[in-house]
């Protein structure tokens, strides 16, 4: 007993000791707790900022989904998906997989399940378009700042149709953290755009043709001033001297940067379309529509001179001299003429107009191949908006003449002589016709109004997930 | 008496106790002191003041708060943006600019909208290098003189025009009263919000570090790296890559060990695509 009394005397030296040594134990210990308190905070706040980078990513990832399921089903191309639009997006979530095991899927009851129509002559009716403004809406669009400036700088270019906004949400469930699950919201945003509206396109055909290694070289002055072009080329540097190595992979089948993609849409899957045998007999099946422009006319064809044919049709402002017509576009009524060289035989005059008036589509379409293109020649200035479609032609200008309108050249149609053009020339980018001409292309904007409504249109997407950042105080 | 011979139970320590509770003790204050010094040499050690701003050695916990905020505010604005201008680095041209460091808007700058810009072909947006040349005479006299290659300034856009955050970083080299050599990194971030049609400026961010000039050795150093696909006079096409943009790091002790194989890399390293 007294051994025990004396070990737990207050006064010992012995317990003052032992409790010199639990306060030291104690500080220590809250000094090394401060210190994992430090590094578990650093810890945790990393990844924090980690988890929300990853969230920005993946949402930003899935806005790419939707938009490229909208241009599966409704992009200007010549193939489309049948599937619905879910069916499209919840096929490429199928292929996602999630570290974490978790999930991602589309929440239907608040989603679109259509597309709105992207119409436009002759098969559609285009929707009514405006110049678009960038902070205040314009007639028919909305302000169209915060789309992105690969989406706007294409479709601030000339009048364009406001096809409306879209809105999916999808459910993410993280597999790890039930904290990480959250809504993501996309809104995609369709612009029906002209084709015109790009003053110089050199197109690409990707599926049935190729697409220009590097962009065709045109003579001095070709691209007048404030005159914008377009051409989407391999970012190759042994293709095109322009590139940079700098991200180019060489290694695998090259792809392009995301960053191109409607300039793709615009320039490379938009001109299959046009020149794709579907929309071309879309055009000759509009103008074999007989109207008050080309009647009386006994012969079936509506507007359509067939230089094969036994009997021609009656059109205003056409006339012919054996295998040579002349079209007056002062005294054209139609709004579309197709002219159908099937042997290589037949050539045409365009005589321009001095006034303006409506315009109207000129087709000439040579189905005879290589070495017996139409002969085409442009007399005089034309003031009337044209929109020209020339399949395996030979232009020819004299007297530089000033013409307003839309030239889309197909891959065969050849140019020679000089002219000031003040619109749309689109040609095969890989077949340059101009390199040796002097010419030049002028923006027009009244041009590009006047061909609005006759041009083909460009399904243009922009899609955004908006994120409100909860790290932020 | 042979009990009265022996010492008192309370009488007070051996010798050999004596002398192992001071080894004990000197031991644990040792470690005490040890591990106290180590946090708040991390912790608290001295700020400096540099042209007038305090400045925390790194690594910093209440500078790594505020750049977690002021990284939060700055993705967001980049993801909200329509382009950005990215200015200062290395390469702002591939051809032109080719080395750097290229010059970065002063401190000061706080316009908010690009009238010059709001007027131009959009297509004149797809790299830093057009835009500084659309708002050249805006900028002419705001460009910061002697630019480090760590500075950097990035304006976030939209419709081209409207200016919706600053973001600067600045890189220092000094030599304090001590005799030591320190580098000092300045990050700022300023956002505006145009909701009401009119800029207003939201939150500001910043946050101010050093370190000893030795230990500023990063894997990725602080600073801008522009990347091409391509210039093309002909067609116009100055068609810039994302930039690789680092922002210093409040909470790396960069180049700490200089035996290390690997260096240190900031959390706060971004691929910055000049258009979305």
């Amino acid at each position: 007993m007294p051994l025990i009394r004396r070990a737990f005397h207050p006064g010992s030296q012995r317990a003052m000791a032992s409790a010199a040594v639990l306060v030291f134990a104690v500080f220590a210990i809250v000094m090394l707790m401060a210190n994992f308190n430090l590094n578990y905070a650093v810890n945790q706040t990393s990844d924090a900022f980690d988890v929300f980078h990853s969230q920005m990513v993946e949402k930003n990832g899935v806005s790419q989904i939707v938009k490229e399921s909208i241009l599966a089903v409704a992009e200007t191309a010549t193939t489309q998906s049948t599937n619905s639009l879910q069916t499209e997006i919840n096929n490429r979530l199928a292929a996602l997989t999630f570290p974490d095991g978790g999930s991602l899927a589309l929440s239907g009851p608040n989603s679109a399940t259509t597309v709105p129509t992207n119409g436009f002559y002759p098969s559609g009716t285009p929707a009514s378009a405006s110049q678009p403004a960038y902070f205040s809406p314009s007639t028919y669009t909305r302000a169209v700042a915060g789309m992105g400036n690969l989406f706007t700088s294409l479709v601030t270019q000339g009048p364009a149709a406001d096809l409306g906004r879209i809105t999916f949400q999808f459910n993410r469930v993280s597999g790890s953290e039930a904290n990480d699950s959250r809504t993501y919201t996309v809104n995609a945003d369709l612009f029906s755009v002209p084709i015109t509206n790009l003053d110089v396109v050199a197109y690409g055909l990707p599926a049935s043709g190729q697409v220009p290694a590097a962009a065709p070289q045109l003579p001095s002055g070709f691209i007048g001033s404030g005159t914008s072009c377009l051409v989407v080329t391999s970012n190759n540097p042994a293709n095109d001297a322009t590139a940079y190595p700098d991200l180019f992979n060489p290694s695998g089948v090259e792809q392009l940067p995301y960053q191109y993609r409607n300039a793709a849409s615009f320039s490379w899957n938009a001109y299959e379309y046009i020149w794709s045998t579907a929309y071309q007999d879309q055009l000759i099946a509009a103008a074999e529509v007989p109207t008050s422009a080309n009647l009386p006319s006994p012969a079936p064809q509506g507007s359509v001179y067939d230089f094969a044919a036994a009997q021609e049709p009656v059109v205003t402002g056409l006339t012919s001299t054996g295998n040579a017509i002349t079209i007056d576009c002062s005294l054209v009524t139609a709004p579309i003429i197709e002219v159908v060289d099937s042997e290589g035989i037949g050539s045409v005059t365009v005589q321009g107009s001095a006034v303006s008036g409506i315009p109207f589509v000129l087709i000439v379409r040579n189905t005879a191949g290589s070495g017996s293109q139409t002969s085409v020649t442009f007399s005089g200035n034309n003031l009337r908006p044209v929109l020209y479609y020339f399949e395996n032609a030979s232009l020819a200008f004299s007297n530089t003449p000033q013409i307003l309108g839309g030239l889309l050249l197909d891959r065969t149609s050849t140019v020679t002589g000089a002219f000031a053009w003040y619109g749309h020339v689109s040609f095969y980018g890989p077949a340059n016709p101009f390199a040796s001409e002097v010419a030049t292309v002028n923006d027009s904007p009244a041009v590009k109004v006047a061909l609005e409504d006759i041009a083909p249109r460009v399904l243009l997407v922009s899609t955004n997930s908006p994120y409100t950042p909860s790290l932020a105080p | 008496m042979p009990l009265t011979s022996r010492r008192p139970a309370t009488a007070g320590f051996s010798l050999a106790e004596m002398i192992a509770g001071f080894v004990l003790f000197a031991a644990i204050m040792a470690a005490l002191t040890y591990g106290t010094a180590s946090l708040f040499q991390m912790q608290a050690r001295p700020d400096v003041t540099y042209q007038g701003s305090s400045y925390t050695l790194a690594p910093s916990l209440t500078d790594f708060n505020s750049a977690v905020s002021l990284h939060a505010a700055f993705a967001a604005a980049v993801d909200a943006s329509d382009n950005l201008i990215v200015l200062g680095g290395v390469r702002t041209h591939p051809v032109q600019d080719a080395n750097g460091p290229s010059a970065t808007l002063k401190l000061s700058f706080s316009d908010t909208s690009l009238p010059a810009a709001a007027a131009c072909d959009p297509f004149s947006a797809f790299s830093s290098w057009d835009q500084k040349s659309v708002n050249a005479s805006q900028f002419s006299s705001d460009w910061s003189s002697n630019p480090d290659p760590a500075d950097f300034t990035i304006l976030t856009v939209q419709g081209l025009s409207h200016i919706t955050s600053v973001a600067q970083q600045r890189r220092y080299t000094t030599t304090l009263g001590t005799g030591e050599s320190v580098v000092m990194y300045q990050v700022s971030w300023q956002g505006y919000s145009w909701s009401t049609g009119l800029p207003v400026a939201t939150t500001a961010y910043s946050y101010r570090i050093y370190y000893d000039a030795a230990e500023d050795v990063w894997a990725i150093r602080p600073g801008v790296s522009h990347y091409w696909y391509r210039t093309d006079v002909a067609w116009d096409r100055d068609q810039e890559a994302p930039s690789r943009v680092v922002f210093a790091d409040p909470y790396v002790l960069a180049g700490h060990d200089a035996q290390a194989q690997v260096s240190a890399v900031s959390r706060f390293v971004y691929f910055l695509p000049q258009c979305r």
